[in-house]
C-alpha cells in the first residue's frame, strides 16, 4: 500500500497550479470550496447524503473530539471539488460510500438498516471502514483529506501548535527553552 | 556583478548544480579568477519568499520530477515515486538542510580495512583520510560558521533538546550537546543570529543558517567571474574524439535546448541526478555511460540507516520551538562490533510542526489510537536515528528502460535492499531511543520508519584503483581528466554523520586541485 499521501496531495495541487502562487495558496486550498455544512452540495458533485457520509468517514479516520465538524468539512472540500469536476472521482466516492452504507445496513443490533452516516455506534462504523481499508476508495479519502484537515491554521492551537513564528521574532524571547518539569 | 558568458566560450568551467558541492566549488573557483557557469535545474528563490509553512515549502523546494524505486526497502513501499527528498532550486538541499555540520570519524574513511569483508556489502576505503581532509574541514567550518568549532559558541539548548539530554544522562550517555550547527548563534559574516524560529527546514527566513543560495552564490557572482543560469537542466555531457568533455546540452527556462561549451565540467546534482546524467551521456566511445568503464556509476547508493522515535510525555515539550535539529547524542557513533553491527549511529533532534507530524505519523493507520498520539502533540519529543549504511553494488541508480521526463531524458530508478547490518543497527537504535525517553517518564514511544532520504551518497564513488570506483581522490573521473564529480556521490562510505560538511570540505579541496591543474595546463 502506498503511504506517502502528503506527496501525492502536494503534487496534485502543484500540477493544478495552486503552488505556483506560493505557500499561502496551499492553505487556501484547504479552506476554499463549498461550505457543505450549509447544504450547498453542487448538482454535479456528491449528493448531500453522500457528503454527510464522507464527512463522517473523515472524522472516523481522524477522530478528534476536540474538533467540531467545520474542520472536517474543510478537510473534504478538495475531494468534493474534484468529484464535481471529475466523473471518475465522483464514481469512486459514490461507490465507496454505497459500500459503507451496505455494510452498516447489514449489521446486527441497533444499527441494522441504517446508512453509515446515521449509525451512532462508532464501533459499527469503524467495522464498515475496515471492510474497505486499503482499497482505492479508502486510499483516496485517506490521502485526500489528511493534509487539508491538519494544515488548517485554525486547527493548530487546539493541539498546542503555534504555527508560523518568524513574524513574532521566533521563540528566542518567547519560551524556546522554558521547560520546567525535567 | 554576475558575469555573462557566451555559449561558445570554451574557457569556462561548467558546474552542474548549486548546492553544497556545486555552490561551494563555483564560489571558490570564481574567487581564484576562474570563469564559471553554474547550470541549476531549479528556479531561484529569494529569502523573502520563504514562509513558515511546512506543506507549502515542501511543495516549493522539492525535486518532484518523476523517479521510481524498487527493492525491499521501506521507502519503495511508502513513497515509491519519491524515493529521496532532495531539492530543486538554486542552493539545492542547502536550502532545506537541518544544518548539522559533523566531521566523519577516522574509521569511517577506512571501512574495508576496519570492518573487513562484510558479506553482501561492497565496502571500499576512501583514497584519503581524516588527517588529509582535516585542514579542509577547518576551512569549511569557518566559512559556514559552525558552532562549537574555532571559538564559535554553541547554540543554546531548546526545551526539546533538554528532554533529549535529560534522557541521555539518565541512560548513562556522556556525549550529548547542542550539535555542531552551521547556524549563527550570534550575527556573523553578514548573516543574522538564530532567532529560534523552528522553521529551519522550510528555509531560514533570517538567513542565520548557512546556504549556498545566499552565501556562496552571491559571493561567486560578486567576483564578476560567475554566471548562474537557473531553470537550466543538463541532459547530456558531450566529449570529443580524444575522450575529453567539451560541452553540455541543457534545456533552458523556455524548454529550448542549448549547448554550453566547457573546458572542464563538474557534476554536482546530488547522488541520484549525477549518475543519471553520466549514464545518459553514453556514446559509442563510452557505451556504458560517461566515466563508467568500471561499471560503478550509479552503484553503491547509500542513504543513512534512519528512523524516528517519538516519546509521548505527560507534560509539555513544544518540540516545534527553537532551532530544529540542535541536539545530538553521539555515544553510539563509535565503532563497537559487540553491539552486533559495524559502523555507528547518532541520535539527532527531529521536531516536526503539527502539519508534518500529523500527516507523516503511522502511515496507513487511522482511528482512535493514531488520533490519540496527535492529541498529545504538545507533549511529544522526537529523535532521528542516523547511522552508517552499507555500500552494496546492487543498491543503485539506473535509467528507467521506458519512462522519460519532459525533456526526453530517461527518469532514474533507485533500487535498495537493506543489508542485515542496517537492520541490526536500526533495531539497536530503536531500543536505545525507547529507553532514553522512557527513562525520563515517556508513557509511550512511537516509531517511524525511514522518510525519503535527503542524505544520498556513493553513486560515483572515489577509489584508489580505477576499477573500484568512478573518480580519484580529488573527484576527478578516472576515465576523463577534465570531468569532475563534486557532490556526495563521491563518498566511498556514508559514515554516521550528516554529509554536508564533508561535501563542502571536498569541494574546497577539489577547487585547489582544479586551479592547480589548470595553471599547469594539465586540464
Amino acid at each position: 500500500m502506498r503511504h506517502m499521501l502528503l506527496r501525492e496531495w502536494v503534487t496534485k495541487f502543484s500540477r493544478r497550479g495552486f503552488l505556483r502562487g506560493g505557500a499561502a495558496a496551499v492553505a487556501a486550498v484547504a479552506v476554499s470550496g463549498p461550505n457543505l455544512l450549509a447544504g450547498a452540495a453542487e448538482a454535479a458533485g456528491l449528493s448531500a447524503e453522500e457528503t454527510r457520509a464522507l464527512l463522517k468517514m473523515t472524522r472516523d479516520l481522524f477522530p478528534h473530539d476536540r474538533l467540531d465538524d467545520s474542520f472536517y468539512a474543510k478537510a473534504i472540500a478538495p475531494l468534493q471539488d474534484e468529484a464535481a469536476k471529475d466523473a471518475a472521482t465522483r464514481k469512486l466516492l459514490s461507490g465507496g460510500i454505497a459500500q459503507l452504507n451496505a455494510a452498516t445496513m447489514a449489521s446486527a443490533g441497533a444499527s441494522a438498516g441504517k446508512p453509515y452516516a446515521d449509525v451512532s455506534d462508532e464501533n459499527v462504523r469503524v467495522a464498515a471502514i475496515k471492510k474497505i481499508e486499503g482499497g482505492a476508495f479508502f486510499t483516496k479519502v485517506y490521502g485526500g483529506t489528511m493534509t487539508p484537515l491538519y494544515n488548517q491554521p485554525e486547527l493548530w492551537p487546539k493541539f498546542g501548535y503555534e504555527g508560523p513564528s518568524s513574524a513574532q521574532g521566533g521563540y528566542i524571547n518567547r519560551g524556546f527553552s522554558d521547560i520546567d518539569w525535567l | 556583478m554576475p558575469a555573462k558568458f557566451d555559449l561558445n566560450d570554451s574557457s569556462v568551467v561548467v558546474v552542474i548544480g548549486s548546492g553544497a558541492g556545486g555552490g561551494t566549488l563555483a564560489n571558490e573557483l570564481a574567487k581564484k579568477g576562474i570563469s564559471v557557469v553554474v547550470l541549476e535545474a531549479g528556479r531561484r528563490m529569494e529569502l523573502t519568499e520563504f514562509k513558515n509553512d511546512e506543506i507549502g515549502m515542501f511543495g516549493a523546494f522539492t525535486w518532484f520530477d518523476p523517479r521510481t524505486s524498487s527493492g525491499s526497502w521501506y521507502v519503495a513501499k511508502s513513497s515509491p515515486d519519491l524515493p529521496a527528498w532532495t531539492c530543486k532550486l538554486v542552493g539545492g538541499t542547502t536550502v532545506h538542510w537541518g544544518a548539522c555540520a559533523l566531521r566523519f570519524q577516522e574509521h569511517e574513511f577506512k571501512t574495508r580495512t576496519r570492518y573487513g569483508a562484510i558479506p553482501g556489502a561492497n565496502l571500499l576505503d576512501w583514497p584519503l583520510d581524516l588527517k588529509e581532509l582535516g585542514p579542509y574541514y577547518d576551512r569549511a567550518e569557518l566559512r559556514m560558521g559552525v558552532t562549537g568549532t574555532h571559538g564559535i559558541p554553541r547554540l543554546p539548548a531548546s526545551s526539546h533538546g533538554k528532554v533529549l539530554f535529560a534522557g541521555a544522562k539518565k541512560l548513562g550517555y556522556t556525549q550529548y550537546m547542542t550539535t555542531n550547527m552551521a547556524i549563527n548563534p550570534v550575527p556573523r559574516d553578514g548573516r543574522a543570529g538564530c532567532q529560534q524560529t523552528g522553521f529551519c527546514v522550510q528555509g531560514c527566513t533570517f538567513g542565520a543558517k548557512w546556504s549556498t543560495l545566499y552565501v556562496d552564490i552571491p559571493q561567486a557572482e560578486a567576483t564578476g567571474k560567475a554566471e548562474v543560469r537557473a531553470e537550466s537542466q543538463v541532459l547530456r555531457i558531450e566529449h570529443d574524439a580524444s575522450g575529453k568533455v567539451t560541452s553540455v546540452v541543457y534545456a533552458d527556462r523556455a524548454g529550448n535546448l542549448q549547448r554550453q561549451k566547457a573546458r572542464i565540467v563538474a557534476v554536482a546534482g546530488n547522488s541520484i541526478e549525477s549518475p543519471r546524467l553520466l549514464l545518459n551521456s553514453s556514446s559509442s566511445q563510452f557505451p556504458q555511460g560517461l566515466a563508467n568503464s568500471s561499471g560503478q556509476v550509479g552503484r553503491n547508493y547509500m542513504r543513512h540507516v534512519t528512523s524516528t522515535v517519538f516519546g509521548i510525555f505527560d507534560k509539555p515539550v513544544h518540540m516545534y520551538r527553537g532551532t530544529a535539529q540542535s541536539g545530538i547524542v553521539m555515544d553510539e557513533a563509535r565503532l563497537d562490533t559487540k553491539r552486533g553491527f559495524v559502523g555507528g549511529y547518532n541520535l539527532e533532534l527531529l521536531p516536526q510542526g503539527l502539519p508534518s507530524f500529523a500527516t507523516n505519523l503511522m502511515p496507513g493507520e487511522w482511528g482512535r489510537d493514531r488520533a490519540s498520539v496527535i492529541d498529545s502533540y504538545a507533549n511529544i519529543a522526537g529523535v532521528w536515528i542516523i547511522g552508517e549504511d552499507m555500500a552494496r553494488e546492487t543498491n543503485r541508480v539506473t535509467l528507467h528502460p521506458d519512462r522519460k521526463d519532459k525533456f526526453g531524458m530517461p527518469i532514474p530508478n533507485v533500487h535498495v535492499d537493506d543489508h542485515p547490518n542496517d537492520v541490526a543497527m536500526q533495531q539497536h537504535a530503536f531500543q536505545q531511543a525507547d529507553a532514553l525517553y522512557k527513562s525520563i517518564g515517556a508513557k509511550r514511544t512511537v516509531h517511524h520508519l525511514p522518510f525519503p532520504s535527503t542524505h544520498n551518497m556513493g553513486t560515483n564513488r572515489m577509489s584508489e584503483k580505477p576499477q573500484d570506483g568512478v573518480v580519484n581522490r580529488f573527484g576527478q573521473a578516472h576515465d576523463v581528466k577534465n570531468l569532475f564529480v563534486s557532490d556526495g556521490s563521491q563518498f566511498a562510505s556514508s559514515g554516521g554523520e550528516n554529509p554536508t560538511l564533508t561535501i563542502v570540505a571536498l569541494a574546497l579541496r577539489q577547487s585547489e586541485y582544479i586551479a592547480d591543474q589548470m595553471s599547469k595546463g594539465a586540464i
